[in-house]
């Protein structure tokens, strides 16, 4: 299987069993329309704008129901908002209503999409990594972490943390960087999103966040800053079934 | 006799004229009315649909929101790590 790397969205892409100028293409699209680093994408205009009520892309409205369907099932722990106002922002169709002064932030499940999106344009076998969050069509083996590795069979995995970017991730029930036990958690979902989604909201419950994936029924693994490592009961009992 | 038989018809003809006038009034009013619904905005032709995504594409992401994956231990040499990013 050939594997190809490249940059965007600010990370490393890695592409088996996909043309890498089309995955390119899909990621240069969800990065012209949602980086917050670039003043011309559809996100910062929004945020910029003092309206009300905006014409939004399919895209970007597509993503933000995305954004706020995350938020409803994590009780608002992955909050496009950030300061828990997601009740106040709507979206019908092309429409988007928000308070005047809420910037929306939706880093909490853009690149998983894109990786999810990229990954449809996997003709066979093969798997789209961002940044270590993957989407696999197949059977693909996946290092963790701190060693070892699993096979993913299907769906995608994404991992959560502050190993990397130190404590960036901000719990929006107190408006600070969490103070999670936690230093990464790494979590297999239906699809990348849910991957993504998942290892974030089981990285800021902290203690709970074990428990808060059983009920889900999503296999997680969490490594805390002392090094111990822990379980959730899908998780052992998916790598003890051989 | 010949007084009264013209009041009579003259009564005859402002009643039928009246009704003229009145079946006139609603044919016109009739009319307007289909013609506004039919062409005019912010008259629906149908029935009003939500501007909302479908229920089915909101309960399909949804329900992948909250599903979990497969896994199963690896077996051979990884071509991908998943990390922090």
């Amino acid at each position: 299987m050939t594997v190809d790397r490249f940059q965007a969205m600010g990370c490393e892409i890695v592409v088996a069993g996909a043309d890498p100028a089309a995955v390119a293409a899909v990621f240069e699209e969800w990065e012209d329309a949602f980086s917050l680093f670039r003043p011309e994408s559809e996100l910062s205009r929004v945020n910029a704008s003092g309206a009300g009520v905006l014409s939004v892309s399919p895209l970007f409205a597509r993503t933000l129901a995305v954004a706020l369907d995350a938020a409803e099932d994590t009780d608002g722990l992955v909050d496009p908002t950030l300061c828990g106002r997601r009740h106040e922002v709507r979206v019908a169709g092309r429409l988007l209503s928000r308070p005047a002064g809420v910037a929306l932030d939706l880093n909490g499940v853009v690149k998983s999409l894109a990786v999810d999106a990229a990954a449809e344009l996997i003709a066979d076998e093969g798997f789209v990594s961002a940044g270590g969050d993957i989407a696999v069509r197949g059977p693909v083996d996946v290092a963790l972490p701190d060693g070892g590795a699993i096979r993913v069979v299907s769906g995608g995995l994404a991992t959560s943390g502050v190993a990397s970017r130190g404590r960036h991730l901000v719990d929006p029930r107190t408006g600070e960087p969490s103070d999670s036990p936690w230093e990464q958690v790494t979590a297999s979902g239906s699809s990348c999103l849910a991957a993504d989604v998942a290892a974030k909201t089981a990285f800021l419950l902290g203690e709970d966040g074990p428990a808060w994936l059983d009920e889900r029924g999503i296999p997680g693994r969490f490594a805390s800053l002392d090094g111990s490592v822990v379980e959730s009961r899908l998780w052992t009992g998916a790598l003890a079934c051989t | 006799m010949a007084a009264d038989s013209r009041i009579q018809r003259a009564r005859a003809r402002a009643r039928a004229a009246k009704v003229v006038i009145g079946a006139g009034t609603l044919l016109v009013f009739g009319v307007a009315f289909v013609g506004a619904k039919i062409h005019a905005p912010g008259h629906a032709k149908g029935t009003a649909k939500p501007l909302d995504a479908p229920k089915s594409f909101k309960r399909a992401v949804r329900r992948s929101i909250a599903q979990g994956g497969q896994i199963a231990p690896a077996v051979q040499p990884p071509p991908v790590a998943t990390q922090t990013s």
